[in-house]
């Protein structure tokens, strides 16, 4: 579906990762590798190092931090916060939603709209989609977006496709309200009949978690996980990413009638090193314009890879500078989104640890 | 496709391949190379396999009666 939004833009981005950080070399007796393999997965994957939470540790709990940091520099005020749209697949509870849990907590304004939206890797752009709806309303001038997520609780430790990539973080990205004269561009797309290919089978009304659902099975793969686990079929996953995100580049750019070139970076999900290469490969971009380093660094966190992709990769530089953004997510869902758009000037863009 | 064996060669990690060669008697034979596998065929003959069409092939010549099915 083609998305056209005027007069919009990002102010400031926050990202917030747990201080824990979890190194690839010092988990390896966890999956059933050989020394040449583990160094393959290192140098091909970006398998390193990664950011967990510990089990205590939510969602809320790093947006709430990331808040009050803003709060307390005196860079964002709570009363200036007009609605608050919270991106994630690990809510602290099926009720109520996340979003309110933070609002209560910090004391926000009644007069303001809360909404949960569950999406994983490809809802970054689609949390900005909806921030950018609510700005049309008359009333609602300042937006705050929230991604994250904390998956690495429901991956299994033994699980070599998925453990050793899964990081938890949380992205806030402030979108307000432009004088300019802008058009941003974006898509967002939908494969329900792939729903399989990323999944936590047990633990929702259809499969409530039991004992049984929490017993371990070793599949042929030698990955041992039970249905509480995140089960990820690797190549369905991508082969579709190669399948449909050039395509929706291609479109989002000609729509916009824009050359390749004159995008400064391609700031895609972060899903691994060997995925990123090979989309860009396709897509025809160097390495140096689509970052990959975000799994090697801090590991995949679903929608909060692209804010952080952003913090780590440009940080100060987009304070005094603007660059001409393309952003796409995907995965589960399956899901794909994309935006472009200008993106400078920020008020803030940097990474703050949450100490769990 | 004349490309192809001395492609499957390097992906496998060895100096030459043969037809008649099972899969699984490669050292390198692993999920990643799979997955590189995967890459490859995508990038250079626009074809997409899954890792089980891929492992069901056993041996050199299953995976490019495979691959040659899908062109």
């Amino acid at each position: 579906m083609n998305l056209k939004f005027r007069n919009k833009k990002i102010t400031g981005i926050l990202s917030v990762v747990p201080e824990n950080e979890i190194k690839f070399d010092d988990e390896l007796e966890n999956y059933a590798f050989s020394k040449s393999q583990s160094m393959k997965l290192k140098l091909i994957m970006g398998y390193n190092k990664r950011r967990v939470v510990s089990k205590e540790t939510t969602v809320s709990d790093l947006c709430i931090h990331g808040l009050q940091y803003l709060f307390d520099t005196n860079k964002l005020n709570k009363d200036d916060i007009d609605g608050i749209v919270l991106v994630s697949q690990s809510p602290d509870y099926f009720i109520p939603s996340t979003s309110h849990v933070i609002q209560g907590k910090l004391g926000l304004k009644s007069d303001m709209v809360c909404l949960d939206i569950s999406q994983a890797c490809s809802g970054y752009a689609i949390g900005l989609s909806q921030a950018f709806m609510l700005l049309d309303q008359e009333d609602i001038n300042k937006v705050v977006v929230l991604n994250g997520d904390t998956y690495s609780q429901k991956v299994s430790v033994q699980d070599r496709g998925s453990g050793p990539i899964t990081g938890d973080a949380v992205g806030i990205t402030i979108v307000e309200k432009s004088n300019e004269d802008n058009i941003i561009y974006g898509s967002i797309n939908t494969d329900g009949s792939g729903s399989d290919a990323l999944i936590i089978p047990a633990g929702g009304f259809r499969t409530p978690s039991t004992p049984e659902t929490s017993v371990l099975v070793q599949d042929n793969k030698g990955n041992t996980r039970s249905l509480d686990h995140l089960v990820m079929k690797g190549d369905d996953v991508f082969n579709f990413v190669q399948r449909e995100v050039p395509p929706m580049i291609n479109k989002l750019l000609e729509r916009a009638k824009v050359n390749k070139d004159d995008v400064d970076y391609f700031m895609f999900h972060q899903p691994n090193k060997f995925m990123l290469k090979k989309l860009a490969d396709k897509m025809d971009v160097t390495y140096d314009k689509m970052p990959n380093n975000i799994v090697e660094n801090f590991g995949n966190s679903n929608s909060a890879t692209i804010p952080l992709n952003i913090s780590f990769n440009l940080g100060d530089k987009i304070l005094r500078n603007s660059y001409f953004l393309c952003l796409a997510g995907f995965g589960a869902g399956l899901s794909w989104s994309s935006l472009l758009l200008e993106v400078g000037h920020l008020d803030f863009c940097e990474i703050i640890n949450y100490n769990n | 496709m004349e490309d192809f064996i001395p492609s499957l060669a390097e992906l496998l990690e060895e100096e030459s391949v043969e037809l008649t060669d099972a899969l699984d008697s490669f050292e390198a034979w692993d999920s990643l190379t799979i997955l590189s596998m995967i890459a490859f065929f995508d990038s250079e003959y626009n074809v997409q396999l899954s890792a089980e069409e891929i492992e069901n092939s056993e041996t050199v010549q299953g995976i490019k009666d495979l691959v040659e099915s899908k062109m």
